[in-house]
């Protein structure tokens, strides 16, 4: 590395960093101010011999790896350095929900080698034979007692292990309070109140039975899980009365929030974490009434067509350096301590990734049930063709 | 070789791809309509007319579809008529060639890029802005049955404009010089000769665009932002969110029985219509 | 009449001009134009899934377009002499063909498919000589073709047949008072009559197959066509690459399209003037 590299704050790197991803400076700038284009070099050269050879490193695993993946999920810049490590390029396909994945499974020949299911689903992944149980020895850089339990357990069905964890995070909303004289709101009955007055026409909702039924329920104080029948009726009743006012249901509402079609969503920590970068009068909002906690992963489907592959892009992606890369663009948090280490303290301190706790305390996880119950996706079906 | 076995092989290889690739997988919808969701999805065989039953909690999605479908060939009709008209009756031959390749190359390009297009111009800083700009108030564009029907006018003119500048073109000219000698007004020769000589090129280009808006999918879903609902949009959801084959088979064995009737009732009207001629209608 | 043509061609071409000035976007938010730049070009023609895409779309576009051309004008061939039942099956058959929407098309290929191959797969797997090598029965590229192949034929049969019916029969009555094998007077007299047909079917099917986005959804397995592509990309939000690829289809497709013009133009000025 050169002097002129070796003197840059980690202020400094940050703001290098949001400066490349707003695209007002190139990536060569960025690699070249940063240094990091010397340090990913100098890695990949010294790693072979550092470590006990990577599995990613491995001699032929192939051209190509196909990924199943939510929107905004993953540095682009670490596909391009896989690529250039192991020659196997990185197929993204996004996805808006975890029925959505499932339904691709089940309808067979998917075609991926590896999918980022979320917590509640791997259950009925497994009941359902659609999943690979995960061999470690596989996965040189992935080191299970560095995980928090309470986000990692999940992956373990039967005492076997069948998915490593990749982030967390919440699901609350993001508002763009500019447009609400400068107020940002806390609950989830603000949100749907809002919805139906001064924001009308301004608000999507996820695409998503879990979330926008969930959130729903919380306006009445029901649990996000419910598979009551009176209490998703009276969830359903507002989501009729809300829909007429709502700006569209999808699960990519970056682009709207960003061209100031929509003014509030339903969102993830992540994309929260994003738009209020790029434009800070977007405030991330976790209900206090509660939501979602959840924690995704990275698991490989029954078959894969390319399972070397598959395990070397997990073991890549979860290599504290790579991880940490992927953390600061994607701004979800992790729960392997090793690469929170490598974090700045500034994103470990941000209230959006890392919320108060008695805000986090009164979230809860996904259930299982609501994935495969009936009533629910025919609820959101219903809200939707209406 | 016999001529009967001559024209039983040459039926062979269509015959054995329209029983496999056709009438079997009707046969299995047909069937599995009358099954049962699965607990984690799918089907699980049964007898019941559960789904069907069931029916009345898509009918919005019937009746955007049975609403918008029509509409949207009207207004492409009323669109593509002038246009074709323009082409086959008021352009040199040199410059009519060009002009109709001009007509098709849009519909070269995916239809989805062509969609997303009216994203940037109906969205919030496009034609919107102009229209508050204007003093016009603040309207939202993007994500209304509007947007929906601009895209399928726009998705389907090319489809309308062909099979009627066809029967324009066809026309004897003669019969319009003839018309105008005797002495009617260019109004008169148009409603009583150009117009009801052209009918069966309208009648092609109807049934074309409502055969394919009633299984649209793709404008809704990017013009209309999840809120405006097709039958397709119905189909999609339900084998790819809720996974209920089941019950997507009715909905989907209704849909086509609909298109039956509604076709068969058009093509049976039209052609008396056309008084009998069938040379450009579908079959 | 000249304006109202010009503002339907406006309207017809300005989403095109808007995806054209993006896909020039320097910005990767499709949203923010952020100067000029021809940098999406070389990034989408240097990016290995599109151009894997493009691949799968013109092989299943050209296999099904020629099976579909072949058999269906084999089909429409042999129509005119059947009678009866036969006759009616097929007709019926064609045009519920062209009626069924493409997305029940999908859907009811992808069930019925897939419950097939779950029921053909472990009976191949005990049948199959050698231990585990049974062939594994799944969607892909034989769906693919398979799916677009149904809807084009019963097209290229409907255009062929019209052909047929305008034939002029006595040149192949002529032909047969000459002692012409029925092989010659089909490849003299028949086939350069309906040949246009035939050409017109392929060319309408490969781009129906080209184009088709909503069954290849559904029966495409692990296979990307180009639409898939597109679409899967926009829903991560479009970067201008996107946009790039739209314009560079366009601009393919208006050249072959000037240039088959072009081609049949002069052929017909030759024909025209060789004529005595």
């Amino acid at each position: 590395m050169t002097d002129h590299n070796d003197t840059i704050t980690r202020e400094k790197f940050m703001a290098e960093l949001w400066r490349y991803k707003r695209g007002s400076v190139t990536r060569r700038h960025f690699l070249g101010v940063t240094g990091l284009g010397t340090a990913t070099a100098v890695l990949g050269a010294a790693m072979p011999g550092l470590m006990p050879r990577p599995a990613w490193s491995q001699a032929n695993i192939g051209d190509r790896v196909i990924l199943a993946t939510w929107p905004n999920y993953h540095e682009p810049t670490n596909f391009e350095a896989f690529t250039e490590a192991t020659g196997a390029a990185v197929q993204v396909n996004v996805f808006g929900s975890n029925e959505e994945m499932l339904a691709k499974l089940q309808a067979g020949g998917s075609g991926w080698d590896v999918f980022v299911p979320t917590n509640y689903t791997i259950t009925t992944y497994v009941d359902e034979g659609l999943i690979e149980p995960i061999d470690v020895s596989r996965l040189p850089n992935y080191d299970a007692s560095a995980f928090d339990a309470r986000f990692a357990s999940p992956g373990t069905v039967n005492d076997t292990l069948y998915a490593v964890s990749k982030n967390w995070g919440t699901t609350g909303y993001a508002i763009n309070t500019a447009k609400n004289g400068d107020v940002t709101p806390t609950t989830w009955k603000e949100f749907w109140d809002m919805t139906m007055t001064n924001f009308s026409g301004r608000t999507m909702v996820h695409d998503y039975q879990l979330t926008t039924i969930g959130n729903a329920l919380k306006y009445f104080g029901y649990s996000f899980n419910s598979v009551d029948a009176n209490e998703l009726a009276d969830a359903e009743k507002l989501l009729l009365d809300a829909k007429p006012h709502l700006f569209a249901i999808n699960s990519d509402y970056q682009p709207s929030m960003r061209s100031g079609d929509a003014w509030m969503t339903m969102c993830w920590t992540g994309d929260g974490k994003q738009l209020n970068t790029d434009i800070p009068e977007i405030k991330y909002v976790l209900g206090k009434e509660g939501g979602e906690l959840w924690s995704d992963f990275y698991a490989i489907p029954k078959g894969a067509p390319h399972m070397d592959a598959a395990y070397a892009l997990i073991d890549f992606l979860l290599t504290p350096e790579n991880n940490a890369k992927e953390a600061l663009f994607h701004g979800y948090p992790v729960a392997d301590a090793r690469t929170n280490a490598l974090l700045p303290a500034e994103l470990l301190n941000d209230p959006i990734i890392y919320p108060a706790a008695d805000l986090l305390s009164a979230l809860e996880f996904g259930a299982a049930a609501t994935l495969t119950d009936p009533n629910r996706a025919e609820l959101l079906a219903r809200f939707k063709s209406a | 070789m016999q001529p009967r076995v001559k024209t039983w092989l040459f039926l062979m290889p269509a015959g054995l791809w329209f029983l496999t690739m056709l009438v079997l997988p009707l046969v299995v919808v047909f069937i599995f309509s009358f099954g049962e969701r699965g607990a984690a999805g799918g089907y699980v065989p049964a007898f019941t007319l559960d789904q069907y039953a069931n029916l009345p909690a898509r009918w919005a999605a019937f009746r955007n579809t049975l609403t918008l479908a029509p509409i949207g060939t009207v207004v492409c009709l009323l669109i593509a008529y002038p246009l074709a008209y323009f082409l086959a009756l008021r352009t040199t031959p040199k410059w009519r060639t060009l002009l109709l390749i001009l007509v098709i190359v849009p519909f070269w390009t995916s239809i989805l890029i062509r969609s997303y297009a009216w994203i940037f111009i109906l969205g919030g800083r496009g034609l919107p802005t102009l229209i508050s700009a204007l003093g016009l108030g603040d309207v939202q564009l993007i994500n209304t049955p509007f947007a929906v029907l601009v895209g399928i006018v726009y998705g389907y003119l090319p489809l309308m404009v062909f099979p009627i500048f066809v029967s324009l073109e066809r026309l004897d000219k003669r019969l319009l010089e003839a018309s105008s000698d005797l002495g009617c007004p260019p109004w008169r020769s148009f409603l009583n000769v150009t117009l009801p000589l052209s009918m069966p090129g309208v009648a092609t280009g109807c049934m074309l665009v409502f055969i394919l808006l009633m299984g649209e999918f793709l404008i809704p879903a990017i013009l209309g932002g999840g809120k405006v609902f097709f039958v397709g949009n119905a189909l999609v959801d339900l084998f790819l969110q809720s996974r209920n084959w089941a019950y997507g088979s009715a909905v989907a064995v209704t849909l086509v029985a609909i298109m039956l009737v509604t076709v068969t009732a058009y093509m049976r009207f039209t052609r008396r219509w056309a008084g009998g001629r069938d040379d450009v209608s579908l079959m | 009449m000249r304006i109202y043509a010009l503002a339907v061609y406006a309207f017809l071409y300005f989403p095109i001009g808007v995806i054209a000035l993006f896909s020039l976007n320097a910005g990767r938010h499709a949203s923010q134009f952020q100067g000029f730049s021809t940098q999406w070009y070389g990034k989408a023609l240097a990016n290995p899934f599109v151009m894997d895409a493009l691949k799968t779309s013109l092989t299943v576009a050209l296999v099904s377009a020629l099976l579909a051309s072949l058999f269906g004008t084999m089909a429409a061939l042999a129509l005119q002499s059947v009678k009866g039942r036969t006759r009616v099956f097929f007709d019926a058959l064609i045009y519920i063909a062209v009626m069924v929407p493409g997305i029940v098309i999908g859907i009811a290929t992808l069930i019925a498919l897939v419950t097939v191959f779950n029921w053909l797969n472990p009976i191949l797997e005990i049948i199959w000589p050698i231990a585990d090598q049974a062939p594994k029965l799944s969607m892909g590229f034989g769906s693919l073709i398979a799916a677009h192949g149904l809807f084009t034929m019963a097209l290229v049969v409907i255009i062929v047949r019209a052909r047929i019916a305008g034939m002029d029969r006595s040149l192949i009555e002529a032909s047969a008072d000459l002692y012409a094998t029925p092989f010659g007077t089909f490849r003299q007299v028949t086939l350069p009559q309906i040949f246009p047909g035939i050409l017109a079917g392929f060319l309408l099917s490969f781009t129906f197959s080209f184009d088709d986005f909503i069954i290849a959804f559904f029966v495409a397995g692990s296979e990307t066509t180009l639409p898939i592509y597109v679409f899967s990309s926009i829903r991560r939000g479009v970067t201008p690459e996107i946009n790039a690829i739209g314009t560079m289809v366009l601009g393919a497709s208006l050249a072959i399209l000037i240039l088959a013009q072009t081609i049949l133009q002069r052929g017909r000025k030759q024909a025209g003037g060789s004529a005595p």
